[in-house]
């Protein structure tokens, strides 16, 4: 799919509750555009809120909080990082926690990452095959 | 009469009295203290800006607000009117969010888009045995995607449904087998830790979340089984979510106190 939309968007808000529906507002306008059925930025949607609220409960000190989209050719990643960790990363039983079950239930695959700059977790929403779409 | 020009908070008393005084039957009077405390009424709309309402809308709010205080207030009570009048606008204000449901607050436009799509989006699902993305939903409901965008996010905004409606709204079906000892929530250990929150969720809120982490199913399967809109679900999802979320925290390790943004969501 060679459009604009191959471009990775990037959007930093402060690392605070309040700035959560931004990244929700600008992961939906995102995907809407993408081949996505409806069911699927609804749940993206809902896991980018997952994903912030989590990262922020656990990054208490953090201050920047970011979102990169990257569409791609059969999936939107969606990534969601902080500027510092507080709480230890990954969290002890990472795959019972409760945000990490949400998370896997929402999206198509997930990761985490602990680079020393902070958290991270990767969201992927695969996007329709070309020949399904209208 | 020179001192009606001063801003808000140093009205001088005496004047105001004097206004006051000669009402109800001068209407002169009573347009200047509406000049006077404009701009109380005007800041105090703009507070409960944000909300998705337009701010006009809201400045004609609180001047109705301001219209009552002044033709209610009592010159003999000690009490400034600076500060009656704020309680009086903003109870306008609050109650103008509360009482006027979606259907006031919302663009026509708007709402008709989003009843459409309501109706739409069953109907595709089915003809494509998927859930329709957003291009195909304005397709099919001569809008443009924008409007579609606008249409879920003003549902999402506006609505003044909360986890507390009551459950047979919209026709909800019964709960089965969704007691608040329903021992599937003790199945998974990280749904455990959150097990009493879970069972202080309304019944539809528990429902939904039963129906899409437990059940697995989709949002539009949840919205057939539960017979609301699908829009409607990904709201009480939502809410259900972060209501788990505060819920946790409140009982949550004492470490890490009740803080604005959220929840630690880990096991103690």
């Amino acid at each position: 799919m060679a459009s604009p939309m191959n471009d990775v968007i990037t959007v930093s808000v402060p690392a605070m509750s309040g700035s959560v529906h931004v990244l929700r507002a600008v992961t939906t306008s995102v995907a809407a555009r993408l081949p996505i059925p409806f069911d699927g930025i609804e749940d993206l949607r809902l896991a980018v809120d997952e994903a912030c609220g989590w990262l922020l409960a656990r990054g208490r000190s953090a201050t920047a909080m970011t979102l990169r989209l990257r569409p791609l050719d059969d999936r939107l990643e969606a990534e969601v990082s902080i500027d510092a960790a507080d709480g230890p990363w990954p969290p002890p039983d990472l795959e019972q926690s409760l945000p990490w079950r949400i998370l896997s239930a929402l999206v198509d695959t997930l990761s985490l990452n602990t680079d020393e700059g902070g958290p991270s977790i990767l969201l992927t929403k695969r996007t329709l095959e070309p020949s399904r779409t209208t | 009469m020179s001192s009606v020009e001063r801003p808000i908070g140093s009205t001088d008393r005496e004047v105001e009295t004097e206004l006051f005084k000669r009402l109800p039957d001068d209407a002169e009077a009573r347009g200047r203290l509406v000049e006077m405390f404009l701009p109380l009424a005007e800041y105090l709309a703009r507070r409960f800006d944000r909300r998705g309402e337009p701010l006009e809308d809201l400045v004609q709010v609180a001047c109705v607000g301001l219209l009552n205080a002044i033709d209610r207030f009592d010159v003999e009570r000690d009490v400034q009117f600076s500060t009656y009048a704020a309680v009086t606008i903003i109870g306008e204000l609050k109650r103008h969010f509360r009482d006027k449901g979606w259907a006031i607050r919302v663009p026509r436009r708007l709402q008709e888009v989003g009843l459409r799509v309501n109706a739409v989006l069953p109907e595709l699902s089915q003809e494509l045995g998927r859930s329709p993305t957003v291009e195909e939903i304005a397709a099919r409901c001569e809008a443009s995607p924008e409007e579609i965008l606008d249409a879920m996010e003003a549902v999402q905004a506006y609505s003044t449904t909360s986890l507390d409606s009551p459950v047979g709204e919209e026709g909800a079906a019964p709960i089965e087998g969704l007691g608040g000892d329903d021992p599937s929530l003790e199945i998974l250990e990280g749904w455990a830790s959150v097990a009493p929150a879970v069972k202080e969720l309304p019944e539809r809120g528990r429902r939904v979340l039963y129906l899409r982490f437990f059940r697995g199913l989709t949002q539009s399967e949840i919205a057939k089984e539960v017979g609301v809109s699908q829009m409607h679900v990904s709201r009480i999802l939502s809410q259900t979510l972060s209501f788990l979320r505060g819920a946790v925290l409140e009982e949550g390790d004492p470490l890490r106190e009740a803080e604005p943004h959220g929840a630690d969501l880990d096991e103690p």
